[in-house]
């Protein structure tokens, strides 16, 4: 039914799938943390590890979440920082952390965090693709329940 | 069905700090609110997840439609939040 890539993408340029975004290295299956800043921390620095930003982009995610909650419902929370820091991206990536014990992200518990990191503009069509794909029933509890990076990717691959 | 058209203002296009001040708004109004982008998908604009999956850039068109009682000040009040650019608040 709803097609994200119609009219409203025609301008922009081509996005990769979800899932060439997401490296097996980016993803933390068993992940902990104890507040929203140690999981922010977490997914932001699996994107410094992947060289898709450099470590003052954590910094900016941190204070974007500070202004307000990246929470999007479903236990997922889609951190990323704002344009102000664009000059620390070096290239379009996502870093995705499952907390299984759950992270209080200001009175909602959140079990799956997907960092952003995207030049441009390209966050808008990124995190269309993350939403559509978590909007196909059932997708965002398997996510919430996947114990393999393999799963995750499949996962993002079958739906976005 | 009561509907506006609005042209989204926020530079950033809607998502982020925009995203989510007009879901908490759409959710406040009590009234189901449907948010349609200029591809003519169509989502809850109570839902963030919905909205994002929109894709919604500064600068595109979106048409608000509603029903019921109060249907015409929740629409009055979500164009309004709208044609403000939420990230600059």
């Amino acid at each position: 039914m709803d097609d994200p890539k119609t009219s409203a993408k025609r301008s922009r340029r081509t996005i990769s799938p979800i899932g060439g975004l997401l490296a097996p290295s980016c993803i933390a299956v068993d992940a902990h943390a104890g507040s929203v800043a140690d999981a922010v921390r977490l997914v932001g620095t699996m994107l410094v590890a992947a060289d898709a930003v450099d470590s003052s982009y954590v910094q900016a995610m941190l204070e974007r979440e500070e202004s307000i909650s990246t929470f999007v419902g479903e236990g997922i929370a889609f951190p990323h920082a704002t344009s102000a820091a664009q000059g620390s991206v070096h290239r379009d990536a996502i870093a995705l952390a499952r907390f299984p014990a759950g992270v209080d992200w200001n009175g909602q518990t959140v079990h799956v965090a997907i960092g952003i990191a995207a030049i441009g503009r390209g966050h808008i069509g990124i995190l269309s693709q993350l939403a559509s794909a978590l909007l196909v029933p059932h997708a965002a509890a398997r996510l919430r329940s996947a114990t393999t990076p393999e799963e995750v990717l499949e996962l993002l691959r079958s739906t976005a | 069905m009561p509907e506006r058209t609005v042209t989204i203002a926020s530079a950033i296009g809607l998502h982020a700090r925009p995203a989510s001040l007009f879901c908490q708004a759409a959710a406040r109004t009590g009234v189901p609110v449907i948010l349609t982008a200029p591809s003519g998908a169509s989502v809850n604009a109570a839902s963030i997840l919905g909205v994002l999956s929109l894709g919604l850039d500064h600068g595109e068109t979106v048409t608000l439609q509603a029903d019921g009682e109060g249907a015409e000040g929740a629409l009055a009040s979500l164009v309004r939040l709208l044609e403000t650019d939420l990230d600059q608040q």
